[in-house]
């Protein structure tokens, strides 16, 4: 069964008197396990696509299937609930909470989830070390270099062992070692604990990277370019 | 709940300055509104003290309609045994007959209007504190029949000094024949008043007796009780013990009803500049959550993304509201209460603007002004503060369940 499914979604932005057609009758599968990445150039509706995954935004028309569940239609409180418990977002700027230490970043989806304290410790010092964080728990964002910043990033998308990790162009703001290091690990997350990934990305790297390459334009897929 | 407050918790002293200058608004706000309830607590007090001890008793039995009427001839008869059943039912407390006379008195060099209170000199020192405002002469011994004890407003207007004679002339209690008695003057106080240095001369009940020729009559038998605590339950017994037809036994709110009123009205007005003041405190911390809402906007929309409920997001800003309520409230409470401590133990001193004394409703005040506990009010004022913090909090709550994940995170 698809982990994802996407049919024949529409979404269209106001801008002053003109209608943008920010996705224009999309559908796409992905399958669990998947490296995916969305290619194209600016304004061609990935981060829309991901944003309409994501339960972020609603379409206009179409479906929408996260592990079983439709959301086109969810209530706000319910696409939350799907957020929370089967997916996973890294975001370009990071997004961290800056008042919370990377270890608080990292459990904080764990919180939401009602995951007992004890089992809680453990699974966040297990995700910070598998992103290569240990010794930095008690640091805040402030504290911790971009690429850091980007690894609790990644350490709170997985933390709550979600169905897909959905990340929008999470290497634009590293340098290219720090990219490279963060796709390593992102590579190795995904062959080594099967986390799906679904990427935004104008970075030549993670299209290297990936297993499928979604390439769009004007709203559409063009190209579905599977790598063997 | 528990991980909604103590991630509230964790915000506020993460935002330590923020939290700080928020709280010392609240507290300074409460701290200001729990001096005031103080001030006119005292102030009450001082008030119904004085108009209890110079006007009534915390129990007055009275003529049927004299308390309404205040004619000369609404008399209390059997005045002196009214006042020997109190005095025996009520060993520990003070029990003065009064008998309230107009008139003239002349001097040699001038005359003026006179009030004259006739009562029992010994008894009248213990609940009353004009013998203490005495700047010349003696107090007036109980059988000194011929004595009188007056304001300096008073002598000044007869030209009169200690030891000079004055003429009182008034009429009868049936108001048929003119009568007139010679006094001579024992003692001067001066309280500040205009009314009692003005116009205000004390005799013995006999004198004042004698001057209406009516034997065993007063206006007033006055029972003085050392806890006003204690005077429903007085008032209660007393009315046991002397109510008859004709005889009012009253307790002193229905004694002093325009003190009362006036009490009533002056803590109405009071709670309605400290409502604004309240509101002011609100509109304070209204803006300051509204601000840390809106510069966290992106945070929230971060947060919502990640799977919180845009309810619970809500409740975190009113857990937020709330706590910082009960800190600001917690420190106000603390700070009041040193500051009304000291103005219990100390007052503050206003003589130097306002003189020694100053008058209100016909009382003569002291201007070192003490405060007073008042628990109930000072509570509600407490609470008030943590409800209305709270309600600050709601307008932005309410924002924050309206906003979309993307549109919150594009937020700068």
């Amino acid at each position: 069964m698809s982990i994802v499914s996407v049919r024949g979604v529409v979404r269209h932005y106001k801008q002053g008197d003109i209608t943008v057609k920010a996705l224009d009758g999309v559908d796409l599968d992905l399958e669990p396990g998947e490296f995916t990445t969305l290619m194209g150039p600016s304004g061609s509706g990935k981060t829309t696509l991901l944003n309409q995954i994501g339960g972020l935004d609603q379409p206009d028309s179409g479906t929408i299937t996260i592990d079983g569940t439709e959301i086109s239609k969810l209530s706000s409180s319910q696409l939350a609930d799907v957020r929370l418990r089967k997916l996973g977002f890294v975001f370009q700027s990071y997004n961290l909470v800056p008042v919370l230490s990377a270890y608080e970043n990292a459990e904080f989806v764990l919180l939401l989830q009602g995951m007992p304290a004890a089992e809680r410790k453990q699974r966040v010092m297990e995700t910070l070390a598998a992103v290569g964080l240990q010794g930095m728990e008690h640091r805040r964002p402030g504290e911790l270099s971009g690429g850091q910043q980007q690894r609790v990033a990644v350490a709170r998308a997985i933390a709550g062992r979600p169905a897909l990790v959905l990340a929008d162009e999470p290497t634009a703001n590293l340098d290219s070692k720090t990219s490279e290091s963060l796709i390593d690990l992102m590579r190795s997350l995904n062959s080594e604990h099967g986390i799906t990934f679904l990427f935004s990305t104008h970075d030549p790297r993670i299209m290297d990277a990936a297993r499928r390459v979604v390439h769009m334009k004007d709203g559409k897929i063009v190209n579905d370019e599977k790598k063997a | 709940m528990t991980r909604l407050f103590s991630l509230a918790l964790r915000n506020l002293f993460r935002n330590g300055r923020r939290t700080a200058i928020t709280a010392s608004a609240i507290a300074s706000g409460l701290m200001l509104v729990i001096m005031m309830v103080a001030l006119q607590a005292g102030q009450y007090a001082d008030m119904l003290r004085i108009g209890i001890s110079t006007m009534a008793g915390h129990v007055v039995v009275q003529a049927d309609g004299w308390q309404e009427e205040r004619e000369a001839e609404m008399l209390l008869t059997d005045a002196a045994e009214v006042t020997a059943q109190l005095a025996e039912a009520f060993p520990d407390a003070h029990v003065t007959p009064r008998l309230y006379l107009g008139g003239l008195v002349t001097s040699t060099r001038s005359s003026a209007g006179v009030a004259v209170r006739g009562a029992v000199p010994s008894a009248e020192a213990a609940v009353d504190t004009l013998d203490d405002k005495l700047v010349e002469g003696e107090w007036l011994a109980d059988d000194d029949d011929r004595g009188i004890v007056m304001g300096v407003g008073l002598a000044d207007a007869l030209q009169v000094e200690v030891g000079d004679r004055i003429v009182y002339m008034g009429q009868t209690e049936s108001q048929d024949e003119m009568v007139s008695r010679m006094f001579r003057v024992r003692g001067l106080f001066k309280t500040g008043g205009v009314e009692l240095d003005g116009m205000t001369g004390l005799v013995t009940l006999k004198a004042a007796q004698e001057l209406i020729e009516r034997d065993d009559v007063a206006h007033q038998v006055a029972l003085h009780i050392d806890d006003p605590a204690e005077s429903p339950a007085a008032w209660a017994k007393a009315e046991g013990l002397v109510a008859a037809d004709g005889r009012d036994v009253l307790e002193w709110p229905d004694a002093l009803p325009s003190l009362v009123t006036f009490i009533d009205i002056d803590r109405v007005s009071g709670d309605v500049m400290m409502a604004v003041m309240g509101l002011i405190v609100a509109m304070g911390v209204l803006n300051t959550v509204l601000m840390s809402v809106l510069e966290r906007t992106k945070e929230f929309g971060v947060l919502m993304a990640i799977g919180m409920q845009p309810r619970r997001l809500g409740a975190l800003i009113l857990v937020e509201s709330a706590l910082l309520g009960i800190l600001g409230s917690l420190l106000g409470t603390i700070g009041g209460a040193l500051l009304t401590a000291y103005l219990v133990a100390y007052g503050i001193d206003y003589s130097s603007m306002m003189g020694e004394t100053m008058e209100m409703e016909g009382l003569v005040l002291s201007t070192l002004m003490h405060g007073a506990w008042d628990f109930d009010r000072m509570g509600a004022y407490v609470v008030g503060t943590v409800i209305v913090t709270i309600l600050a909090g709601v307008w932005p709550a309410w924002h924050l369940t309206r906003l979309e994940p993307v549109d919150a995170m594009r937020a700068a």
